[in-house]
């Protein structure tokens, strides 16, 4: 045995999808450099196109990861190592959030170095910043263990589908919260207990989403 | 990472069912001793793969027992497939990555990976490590995973329908290399077709499985000893005796066949003493055998 089988497992996702993992972190640095031009137009571009493309890296992964892997009938060619069920179940969260983390968490760093270190935006744009974030992230791992989950690509189209079409409306209505709308312009970041109430929830999710498909895995009888 | 088998077998299967919605594998007993290669052979739905997910530990039985080199299965799925070389039809390589590629991530995982022998085999099977897999015929896809189980020199292999779809040449090479495995008498393999040839060419024991039950399983050379047909001219006005051993007559005016399963030169005796003329008593094929087998099964289930 060299090292465990997991962790092969791990890697060889990441040699898989080396190529979306790139091309999307090329994405988000052009939004950002859009971004950076100036101006409202160049603001509300960077913004949607920052945004997009979170979103379909969050839409995308799962299915390259998951719903191919099954679709594609290599499910029982990995299965046949010597890996159980939750073993498969671990590597692949592990692999797949690893992969979505990686974008993101570099295209979060860049928007807040332009926010903290080039002024692009004040300080007290950080919270709102930050809770639209998370929201691509709370998405993809929804994603990510419907199409586990669900062993098909009608509930990963689902989930998607969900997720996406809601967007929109919770960042809409984020939007709207006075307690932390009232405070975006402030020169220092204002973490209000509204804010790290609606940060916290964001953030408490993931383990509840991971946790959720670690237990349907586990009460699984039949896997491939 | 084997277990414990002191009874050397590979693998048994001890009363193993699970409930479908419109299909139920009852009952299966089997038993593969170590060295040994099992043809598992039925029909389109017969259960062979549901019985072979079930010992590879990928589906969990409803009721009893199943051991694969003395593991329990599913229970300890993880220690079993050390050493089990697993090959399915319905089993695909990624179709982007490289031949070499897959060797080198089965090299990384499993200890006894043989390198020489994995450069044998792709020049035994006509492959090349540096093309991607979406670039291979179905019959170099088949060899390219037999490369990956065979190279890791694997305890047991369990093939599920490993030559389905390939052209005479690539089922010969593959059945070869499967022959020469065999020769490390530690081996045991368990192979499940609908081909009856290539299961014939080299079981030493088979299994015929139908509707989810097992029918029949016994040595491959007693199978060809036991089974007969024997073609009667049946004078009129004398009827057949039945006799034990005969599990079917078919008659169409004088001419009758009978088929044998525990054929004995008694039962030709008897039928001449009954009247009737032997005009032949032929030697049947597998494939001849298993449908007998199978009609006379259903026969029995209706009844």
């Amino acid at each position: 045995m060299r090292g465990s089988v997991t962790g092969h497992l791990i890697l060889k996702d990441w040699q898989i999808h080396r190529v979306p993992i790139l091309l999307t972190m090329a994405a988000g640095a052009i939004a950002l450099a859009i971004f950076q031009w100036g101006g409202e137009t160049a603001f509300v571009v960077g913004s949607v196109w920052f945004f997009v493309a979170l979103i379909v890296i969050a839409s995308m992964l799962p299915i390259f990861s998951i719903v191919n892997e099954r679709k594609k009938q290599n499910l029982p060619f990995l299965m046949s190592l010597p890996v159980s069920t939750m073993q498969y179940t671990t590597a692949k969260l592990v692999s797949t959030v690893g992969m979505f983390l990686a974008p993101w968490l570099a295209l979060v760093i860049a928007a807040l170095v332009l926010i903290e270190i080039r002024g692009m935006l004040p300080h007290g744009a950080i919270p709102i910043t930050l809770i639209l974030l998370m929201l691509p992230l709370v998405g993809f791992c929804f994603i990510a263990g419907a199409a586990l989950v669900g062993e098909s690509e009608g509930w990963s189209t689902a989930a998607t589908l969900v997720c996406n079409s809601s967007y929109g409306l919770v960042w809409y209505f984020i939007t709207q919260i006075p307690a932390l709308t009232d405070t975006w312009k402030s020169p220092v970041a204002v973490w209000s207990p509204t804010a790290l109430a609606i940060f916290g929830g964001e953030l408490a999710s993931i383990p509840l989403i991971l946790g959720l498909t670690f237990y349907l895995q586990s009460r699984k009888r039949e896997f491939v | 990472m084997t277990g414990n088998y002191p009874n050397r077998l590979a693998i048994e299967l001890s009363g193993v069912g699970k409930k479908y919605r419109f299909f139920s594998l009852d009952n299966i007993h089997l038993k593969v001793p170590e060295g040994q290669i099992m043809g598992l052979i039925g029909p389109n739905g017969a259960g062979k793969s549901t019985t072979i997910r079930i010992l590879m530990g990928l589906v969990h039985q409803d009721s009893g027992e199943a051991l694969v080199l003395g593991h329990p299965m599913p229970a300890e799925q993880v220690a079993a497939k050390w050493d089990i070389g697993f090959a399915s039809e319905d089993m695909r390589l990624y179709e982007s990555m490289t031949l070499g590629w897959h060797m080198n991530f089965i090299q990384s995982i499993y200890p006894n990976w043989d390198t020489a022998y994995a450069q044998l085999l792709l020049k035994r099977f006509g492959l090349r490590a540096e093309q991607k897999v979406k670039g291979l015929s179905h019959g170099q896809r088949v060899k390219a995973t037999l490369l990956l189980v065979l190279a890791r020199r694997p305890k047991l292999l369990v093939l599920d329908e490993p030559t389905t779809g390939l052209d005479p040449v690539a089922r010969h090479e593959i059945l070869r290399e499967l022959t020469d495995v065999m020769a490390d008498e530690g081996r045991s393999i368990l192979f499940s077709s609908h081909n009856t040839q290539d299961v014939e060419q080299i079981s030493d024991q088979i299994t015929f499985i139908d509707r989810g039950r097992i029918i029949d399983s016994m040595d491959k050379e007693m199978y060809l000893d036991r089974w007969r047909r024997l073609r009667l001219e049946v004078p009129y006005g004398i009827k057949l005796p039945a006799l034990p051993g005969i599990i079917d007559v078919r008659q169409d005016g004088r001419l009758a066949v009978a088929t044998a399963n525990a054929f004995v030169p008694d039962l030709a005796n008897a039928y001449e003493s009954s009247g009737a003329r032997v005009n032949a008593v032929e030697n049947m094929t597998l494939e001849e055998i298993f449908v007998a087998n199978v009609e006379h099964s259903r026969e029995e289930v209706e009844a």
